[in-house]
């Protein structure tokens, strides 16, 4: 258990934990975002349950094949890359690589916002249109109600919306190594290394503790979800 | 403005992996005049034909109507009977769906080689080992799809119904329970189909050779045959997402 937390697999967790905070920073701020722009253009007819709808699409989809589109997208022969470099943006003359932490941050992000965008479009349907009068009829501005009345209602949603995501691309395995060819010093990477290498390494048992710590940092994350989501839910009656 | 950025940064892989997967022309020689040259869907066809192609997603079709199945079979009644019996009951069977989300797949897959690999080596050795773990992976969102059905129903009256007249448990189950809940029913198999034909993590690990698997093989060797399986594959789970959407909504109202 400790030899798994130390040295090289220290910085996979160090690793795996950043890329996970970054993009489910960079997710609630999106995510948030389209849902408040949601709100906003709520008279478009039918925009509202497109997207959601494809929010509830992309929040699954991850795996290989989203791998694949990135790579076509943003990879070295990328049709993104290419583009971009028409426009004088050369991505990979400034050292961009999908397989690294950017590029796989900019993946992430494509389950990360649109499930942000989910979990928090409930709980804006939940803020009533009373509250919004009663701040203006006390002479408050547009920005004063959301920076005293909104956000801290909307608070633990956006707090535990968080932890899920950062749950969620802890979690998330396929897409990394399909992207670095399974190179990735991703700690879900690093398991599969030991344990389909355990006739040579003999490390099984790393592998075991690896999964382990894995395991204590989601459950610590979930918990951390649960019990803000219960509070989300107080204002909602 | 942001629902806009957004939109475009959804779109562009999508269009790129079809540029890439049906068009043969490398990017480096794409421009504005040939940009609608040479589009063919040969990529498919050819792929469609390849033995370890047709093998693999031969399995994945098999597991992913294993899981369903199986999910279904063990959720349905057990789930009825907690709604019926004890709010403990449903609170347990509601925890433990989520424990999926606590225990990351590459953990799951740990714990369960480490456990069945001396004592019962046929669910490691057999492909078809991955269902039960298919089922627990599923498990949140199945669950959900079922819990949502079942609170709608007055479970209590049609079940006693039944049973005044004389319908035994399992007759109840089939033919008053399932198809009041029919609509869930469907939302909980197209959601465990898009989980398994999806899922990497634990075939990779068990070395199964399931349809992901074929993909990420097939990257080096066949990348534009690949690319296109893997926008049919995301094309797929869309349309199942889709509609168990829809379907959700048609239990809600």
């Amino acid at each position: 258990m400790i030899e798994a937390v130390t040295g090289q697999f220290r910085s996979s967790f160090v690793f795996s934990l950043r890329l996970s905070f970054v993009s489910a920073i960079l997710g609630l701020v999106i995510g948030a975002a389209v849902a408040v722009a949601l709100m906003r253009l709520s008279d478009v007819r039918g925009l509202r349950n497109v997207v959601v709808g494809y929010s509830a699409v992309a929040a699954n989809m991850g795996g290989i094949p989203l791998a694949f589109a990135f790579l076509a997208a943003f990879g070295m022969q990328g049709l993104a890359t290419r583009l971009l470099n028409g426009i004088n943006i050369d991505l990979i003359g400034w050292g961009f690589r999908i397989s690294d932490f950017w590029g796989i941050v900019l993946v992430y992000l494509y389950f990360q916002i649109p499930l942000m965008t989910l979990v928090i479009v409930p709980a804006l349907d939940g803020l009533r249109k009373t509250w919004l009068e009663g701040a203006q009829s006390l002479g408050a501005s547009t920005r004063q109600y959301w920076r005293f009345v909104a956000l801290p209602i909307l608070t633990p949603a956006l707090l535990g919306g968080f932890l899920l995501l950062v749950a969620n691309a802890f979690a998330a395995y396929a897409t990394a190594f399909a992207l670095s060819a399974g190179g990735s010093r991703l700690v879900p990477v690093q398991i599969r290394f030991f344990l389909q290498g355990e006739t040579i390494t003999g490390k099984t048992n790393l592998g075991y503790a690896l999964a382990a710590w894995m395991v204590i940092i989601t459950a610590f994350l979930v918990l951390g979800f649960q019990i803000l989501s219960r509070r989300a839910e107080r204002w909602r009656r | 403005m942001v629902l806009f950025v957004v939109f475009v940064y959804y779109l562009v892989p999508m269009i790129s992996m079809t540029r890439f997967a049906f068009q043969r022309i490398p990017v480096i020689k794409l421009s504005l005049g040939n940009l609608f040259d040479k589009w063919t869907i040969a990529p498919l066809i050819e792929t469609f034909k390849e033995p370890e192609f047709r093998s693999s997603g031969l399995l994945s079709v098999q597991l992913a109507i294993a899981t369903a199945a199986l999910t279904l079979v063990l959720l349905v009644p057990t789930m009825a009977v907690a709604h019926l019996r004890s709010k403990r009951m449903r609170r347990i069977i509601e925890l433990s769906s989520t424990l999926p989300f606590v225990v990351p797949a590459i953990a799951l897959v740990v714990g369960f080689a480490g456990a069945f690999r001396e004592t019962l080596p046929i669910l490691i050795r057999s492909p078809f080992g991955l269902v039960p773990l298919y089922v627990i992976t599923a498990l949140p969102f199945t669950h959900r799809a079922i819990e949502n059905g079942l609170a709608a129903l007055d479970l209590r009256t049609l079940v006693d119904a039944s049973q005044s007249l004389g319908a035994t448990w399992y007759r109840t189950v089939v033919f008053v329970i399932v198809p009041n809940i029919r609509a869930s029913i469907a939302t909980a198999a197209f959601l465990a189909l898009t989980v398994v034909l999806g899922e990497f993590t634990i075939a990779s690990l068990l070395l199964k050779n399931t349809l992901p698997l074929y993909l990420s093989y097939a990257q080096g060797r066949n990348p534009q045959g690949a690319f296109a399986v893997g926008l049919v594959l995301i094309l797929i789970s869309t349309i199942f997402v889709a509609s168990s959407n829809r379907l959700g909504k048609v239990v809600r109202t």
